[in-house]
């Protein structure tokens, strides 16, 4: 009897939460995988990355400096040039949102909980040597120093919450320029001219290859999903740059050659805008909802997609003042976060996406306690309507339940969108 | 035709314009050596002071020409000046205010002090915007003295040693006669206060012209009366700047580059000429803008060159893998 229970061995919370974890990424891997017709070949590299790294708890970066990242605005560039690695950490695990639950205000947003859960229970498979924070949102400034009091080295970064000033623009360029100094401290890393030129160049090919791939789905035979192109997207969060960019070279190249095939894959599946709280792996379950209703994603505008991509720097003298300020204005200038005072410029970029990539209508996502987007809703909802654009309001988190509800929801919006394509062609062959 | 326009958003402008720059520097301050003469009625500081210019600032003529007495001034008599004026016009009305991108040889000479500031790796200045809309209004204040002076003289209300008044205060008198080897223009002249008070300031101008652009980019043409005459007739002009707001993401992109430090270039989402009264049109803006045809360069309504994913990639480095490895020296 005793000996039997010696040899049953017990799982530790950790080895909990991991085996929880590795279900949450496979349920949603399997699904990318075998839910939908035509997969891509190169979305193979994506599906390993995110089983390699979420189920079997693979390290890619052991013997790099890791500097962890709370948002969009730390820029990339200046990590890379000081050796150092840029590691994402904005979670979309329901477990780590659980275990955060007890930090946070019941009614906080869920990205915020599950990113501050996974502090807690301190369970990284690269673990950041020193962590960044932007002064984004509320919720996030408050969850760095939360995470500090647990332990962990924290940098807060000063943020600007209006940006058409030439105030906040000066303040940001001098946040960034303090970060710079800072971070080559800390690392006893000097940063050179050659090494940020290079950095520059390498991720303004990154988001190259980025802008090469949407182009495609602008075309009447987009050859990728949404929900797939949100995995391309999230490995950005912490993939090594190089194997990144090798794979999604390979993908735009037989993206390419399927838009140039003659069978469309999705031509009858409405396109759809999304936009909103960040879908961030495995929480993709709004995306995948659309395109499981015969929905079809061919354009974003969230933070842990196109916005991140989408605004490239310029710079006139390859020199380092010249390149560190031109890098701050990327993160300032053209960001759409509805942290800031005025949202013209959101409402004016979903619109463009809207024309651009002849979408038919917006699905908006909000994270219930995603206080900035809940309170941007209306004044989307208004100006999409002023445009005679159908938008489909959602409020949703982590928690797998309320999935019927999101569903009857986003199949009703989706079938609408096909009654309006049915009547346009009927008024059509009418005239 | 696909292929060619391709070719033209992708060109690198840099190496365009310098080219292009030091062609009309040549012809303008070495012109008559090649026995050019493009007139008098050149929408650009070309100095007429400079014996071998290929082409004369239109300034120095029309304060000549203005400051005849009224009663002449309106009359047949002086058909020459509206003539002159049409030239003028005419001439502008080609390449709008690219006239000071391309082909002003005080401009040009700026942007070869840049170069230089460029190779000793110093970083350029920049104006508050306060100071900026306060120093800009200088230039109407230049074009007020360029042509109403002469008026006031043409009445007897200014004496004679006020004729040509702003071309004694013009840092191009001093500085374009100098590659051609003539120093002559650089005294003061003692003769009444007032030729002192004006040869002073052009002295002084022209030091502050050198200086000044070695630390803003750019730095005389936020002063210059011929920039504002440009403003006041660009609507006619053939060559626009336009912008395509809904395209435009705010980025800033255009505004980080451009050496006038024009705001609107990036803030305005609404107009769709985007030409304001500094740009010198040098289309820098276009080329570092990542939008597809958000920024563009129309004659009539033919886009000639519109800023491009492709372009600004390319010119950027950021169209191939490792591109540095290559080119870097």
């Amino acid at each position: 009897m005793r000996t039997m229970r010696n040899r049953r061995k017990i799982e530790t919370q950790m080895e909990r939460q991991n085996r929880h974890k590795a279900m949450e990424s496979v349920a949603v891997l399997d699904k990318l995988k075998n839910d939908f017709s035509k997969p891509l070949e190169a979305m193979n590299y994506f599906y390993d990355l995110f089983e390699r790294v979420y189920c079997k708890r693979e390290s890619l970066h052991d013997r790099s400096v890791k500097v962890g990242t709370l948002c969009i605005q730390v820029p990339y560039e200046i990590i890379y040039a000081l050796d150092a690695v840029p590691v994402r950490l904005c979670n979309g695990f329901h477990t780590d949102d659980e275990i955060g639950s007890d930090f946070a205000p019941s009614k906080a947003c869920p990205l915020v909980k599950a990113t501050v859960g996974q502090f807690s229970s301190g369970n990284f498979v690269d673990r950041p040597d020193l962590v960044v924070s932007p002064t984004t949102c509320d919720q996030k400034s408050k969850a760095g120093a939360i995470i500090e009091s647990m332990g962990y080295p924290i940098y807060d970064m000063e943020f600007p919450r209006t940006k058409e000033s030439e105030e906040s623009r000066e303040y940001w360029r001098r946040s960034v320029r303090k970060f710079t100094k800072d971070l080559s401290k800390e690392l006893g890393v000097k940063l050179t001219r050659s090494k940020l030129k290079k950095t520059i160049r390498r991720i303004g090919y990154a988001q190259y290859l980025y802008h090469r791939l949407n182009t495609l789905r602008k075309s009447d035979n987009p050859p990728i999903l949404g929900v797939d192109m949100f995995l391309v997207t999230n490995a950005f969060f912490f993939d090594r740059l190089e194997s990144w960019i090798e794979a999604v070279e390979r993908l735009v190249e037989e993206c390419a050659a399927k838009t140039e095939e003659e069978s469309a894959t999705y031509q009858n599946s409405p396109r759809i805008v999304y936009t909103g709280s960040p879908p961030i792996f495995p929480n993709l379950k709004i995306p995948l909802l659309i395109e499981q209703s015969d929905g079809l994603i061919v354009a974003d505008e969230t933070c842990s997609s196109n916005r991140m991509f989408n605004d490239m720097i310029s710079v006139d003298e390859w020199f380092l003042y010249d390149m560190v300020d031109s890098i701050s204005d990327k993160y300032l200038k053209g960001c759409t976060c509805p942290i800031f005072t005025k949202n013209s410029d959101r409402i004016r970029r979903i619109i463009n996406l809207v024309k651009e990539y002849h979408a038919e209508g917006v699905v908006y996502q909000a994270f219930a306690g995603c206080q900035v987007y809940e309170m941007e809703q209306r004044s989307v909802l208004s100006a999409m309507e002023k445009e005679g654009i159908p938008i489909l309001y959602l409020e949703s988190d982590y928690s797998p339940s309320h999935l019927g509800q999101l569903t009857t929801r986003i199949e009703a919006f989706i079938e609408s969108l096909k009654n309006r394509r049915r009547k346009k062609a009927c008024a059509i062959s009418q005239e | 035709m696909n292929r060619i326009r391709d070719a033209i958003n992708r060109i690198d402008l840099r190496k365009f314009r310098f080219w292009i720059q030091l062609f009309f520097f040549v012809l303008f301050v070495y012109g008559a050596y090649f026995a050019i003469d493009l007139g008098r009625e050149l929408p650009i500081f070309s100095c007429g002071y400079n014996r071998e210019t290929g082409g004369t600032c239109y300034f120095l003529a029309l304060q000549h020409q203005l400051a005849r007495p009224w009663d002449r001034l309106f009359s047949t008599a002086s058909i020459g000046v509206l003539t002159g004026f049409l030239t003028f016009l005419a001439w502008f009305i080609i390449f709008n205010k690219a006239w000071c991108g391309y082909a002003c040889p005080l401009g040009t000479l700026q942007d070869w002090i840049t170069s230089f500031r460029k190779m000793l790796k110093i970083p350029y200045g920049t104006y508050s915007q306060s100071q900026y809309k306060a120093l800009k209004k200088i230039k109407y204040i230049f074009l007020f003295i360029v042509i109403v002076f002469p008026l006031l003289l043409g009445i007897g209300l200014l004496d004679g040693e006020w004729r040509g008044a702003f071309c004694k205060m013009c840092p191009g008198r001093l500085i374009t006669p100098l590659f051609t080897g003539d120093v002559s223009q650089w005294t003061i002249d003692f003769s009444t206060n007032t030729a002192i008070f004006l040869t002073t300031f052009g002295l002084g101008f022209t030091v502050l012209f050198f200086v000044g652009s070695f630390i803003k980019k750019r730095f005389f043409c936020f002063f210059c009366p011929m920039s504002a005459m440009h403003y006041i007739f660009s609507d006619w002009a053939l060559l626009k700047l336009r912008k395509d707001g809904e395209k435009c993401t705010k980025c800033g992109d255009c505004y980080n580059v451009c050496d006038m430090q024009i705001k609107d270039i990036a803030d305005d989402v609404t107009s769709k000429n985007i030409l304001r009264d500094d740009c010198i049109f040098c289309m820098k803006c276009v080329a570092a803008c990542p939008e597809e045809d958000a920024l563009h360069v129309d004659i009539l309504n033919m886009k000639v060159f519109t800023s491009t994913k492709g372009g600004f990639t390319k010119r950027m480095g950021m169209d191939k893998p490792n591109k540095d490895e290559n080119d870097e020296k």
